[in-house]
């Protein structure tokens, strides 16, 4: 539905005195329809640059664009999920989901919220628990509600910060197959950013993954993850291209992290020139 | 179905005790000095508390235990008093009246009791009311803008811990009634901690719950009611209970020094005339009427923070 435009992103903290860069330069192109994951190691960056895209930090220099529209600020035009903090705990599985509708579309269809909100519930099969408070339910079960509220709102495009990452094993496969389901559904895909340090959940989902590492956080390389959609998670696995991927995805991760080791292990004052 | 009532060894005893002071009162002559015309408030008072026990234990029938203790000791703190003072007049007659010639106060001064009560709770409702409106939105405030709070938090500092009665005497002068001056009064004593309740309450809720607000493009003054009220909520709850306490100290207070009608007047005239049996059923009514304010306030609680329960 919409292109990302990252342009020369760059985020420095002030921490103590002394200043942290959290991201360098980094530019990416986010093509119309995309399912783009971000995959490194804590601290690189992930989640800032979902901050930046979401609006919600303005970055230090550089720019974001949406459909070549610059980002100012917060805004119903991206959908966010979180790891597990997009609900209200205050408002029952449906009053989430009506709040959500209500606040995107102003004013106009004030009829049709309730009716919406039933409409998202029963899509990931929770009307049951219509009135349940969030701390009632399960993890799993409460990403379900962000997501339907993530769709309920149909943004131009979804930001997902590490949206299963609290979730065990199971339930995390449930939500990669109900996630893929849903956003494969209609004719015209949401573009979306995910971010992931899970490995096979980025190559199950993606069409490119950009591999970022730490200290300054950037962009290390961008992959094409080549499998036709539909995707099936127990043929995928046997592919030897699959493997292939995998492996080269793993070494570059611990590569990084390896020489991260070694470099601390070398000079313990830290702040040493990145590789 | 099996019996609700489970009758436990506490219980038992606060049963026995109970009918024990029943048969004293009815059975038993006070002493001479403690004689009064009739006795049948405190008998009403007796069963009352054998009926509260049994309802008790129907209400909460998994807090058995609980009930039991608790009307046990309540049980003896009574029997020992009618023996001790309304049957053997251990002490001063005068200043400890025996529980008889207490409760039969409250049938003979109901009335007054009564409009006291009203004028009392009047005061304390609209000092109260006042208190919450503004300092809740005020503490939400402050809570959200670090630079205002920044300012406001050392001034805080320096004026709320001076007791609400100590400017009672300048009030009086500067207001034009009573009632105006006690209410302004306890909203100063109300104020405070609900304020604190708001701020603290905003500083407790998680950024990322803002921020997830945010995304969904809330503008700033719907963050502040749909977000930062609900979410500091619990917080506020605490600032409004202590703020009830402190409502009710004000104005029994104030009552004392100025008033003409009024629980807390009801106590300081008498304690005027020297009837010290009216002076304790005064402060028996206070303790039933913060017992029952407190119920209520619990019950409001428990519902609006609902889904706080796992």
């Amino acid at each position: 539905m919409a292109t990302i435009e990252l342009q020369d992103i760059s985020m420095v903290f002030g921490l103590n005195g002394s200043n942290h860069e959290a991201l360098n330069k980094v530019c990416l192109h986010i093509r119309e329809g995309e399912f783009i994951s971000l995959i490194g190691p804590s601290g690189c960056g992930k989640s800032t640059i979902i901050d930046v895209v979401s609006g919600l930090r303005a970055p230090t220099t550089g720019r974001v664009l949406i459909d070549d529209q610059p980002v100012t600020g917060p805004g119903t035009d991206r959908g966010t999920v979180f790891q597990d903090y997009s609900l209200f705990p205050w408002m029952t599985a449906f009053e989430n989901l009506r709040f959500a509708i209500e606040h995107a579309n102003g004013k106009r269809d004030p009829d049709l919220f309730d009716a919406e909100a039933e409409r998202f519930l029963k899509l990931v099969g929770l009307e049951k628990f219509r009135n349940a408070y969030p701390n009632t339910l399960s993890g799993g079960m409460r990403q379900r509600i962000s997501i339907a509220r993530m769709f309920s709102l149909d943004p131009k495009v979804f930001l997902m910060d590490e949206p299963f990452g609290a979730l065990d094993s199971l339930n995390r496969i449930y939500m990669q197959d109900l996630l893929l389901r849903l956003w494969t559904r209609g004719e015209k895909r949401k573009t979306v950013l995910f971010v992931t340090h899970d490995v096979d959940e980025a190559l199950l989902l993606s069409d490119r993954i950009a591999i970022m590492s730490p200290s300054p956080g950037r962009i290390k390389e961008v992959i094409e993850i080549p499998f036709e959609r539909p995707r099936c998670r127990k043929t995928l696995g046997a592919q030897p291209e699959y493997l292939a991927l995998k492996s080269h995805l793993l070494s570059v991760l611990y590569c990084e992290m390896l020489d991260d080791l070694d470099r601390q292990l070398e000079e313990p004052v830290a702040g040493g020139t990145p590789a | 179905m099996s019996l609700p009532l489970r009758l436990t060894p506490t219980g038992t005893a606060a049963v026995v005790l109970l009918v024990a002071t029943l048969a004293l009162a009815t059975l038993v002559p006070d002493a001479p000095q403690q004689a009064i015309s009739s006795n049948i408030v405190f008998v009403g008072v007796i069963v009352f508390l054998l009926a509260a026990f049994v309802a008790g234990l129907f209400v909460y029938p998994e807090k058995a235990v609980t009930v039991g203790d608790l009307f046990l000791v309540v049980s003896t703190g009574l029997l020992i008093w009618e023996i001790a003072f309304g049957k053997l007049v251990l002490l001063d007659p005068l200043l400890f009246p025996g529980p008889a010639k207490v409760f039969a106060v409250f049938g003979a001064d109901y009335s007054l009791m009564l409009t006291g009560l009203v004028n009392s709770l009047a005061l304390l409702g609209a000092g109260y009311a006042l208190a919450l409106a503004t300092a809740i939105p005020i503490g939400l405030y402050l809570g959200w803008k670090k630079r205002l709070f920044d300012v406001a938090y050392p001034i805080a500092k320096a004026v709320s811990p001076i007791p609400p009665t100590a400017y009672l005497p300048y009030t009086i002068v500067l207001l034009p009634t009573f009632a105006t001056s006690s209410i302004f009064l306890i909203f100063i004593g109300a104020f405070w901690p609900i304020l604190v309740g708001s701020v603290y309450g905003v500083f407790s809720i998680d950024r990322r719950l803002i921020n997830s607000a945010k995304t969904l493009g809330l503008s700033e003054r719907d963050i502040l009611r749909k977000v930062l009220f609900p979410g500091a909520l619990p917080s506020i709850f605490s600032g409004a209970f202590i703020a009830l306490i402190m409502s009710f100290i004000t104005l029994t207070v104030a009552e004392m020094i100025a008033a003409t009608s009024g629980l807390g007047w009801y106590i300081q005239y008498n304690h005027d005339f020297a009837n010290y049996d009216k002076v304790i059923a005064g402060i028996i009514l206070i303790a039933v009427v913060v017992i029952v304010l407190m119920f209520f306030f619990d019950r409001i609680q428990k519902y609006c923070l609902r889904w706080q329960s796992t």
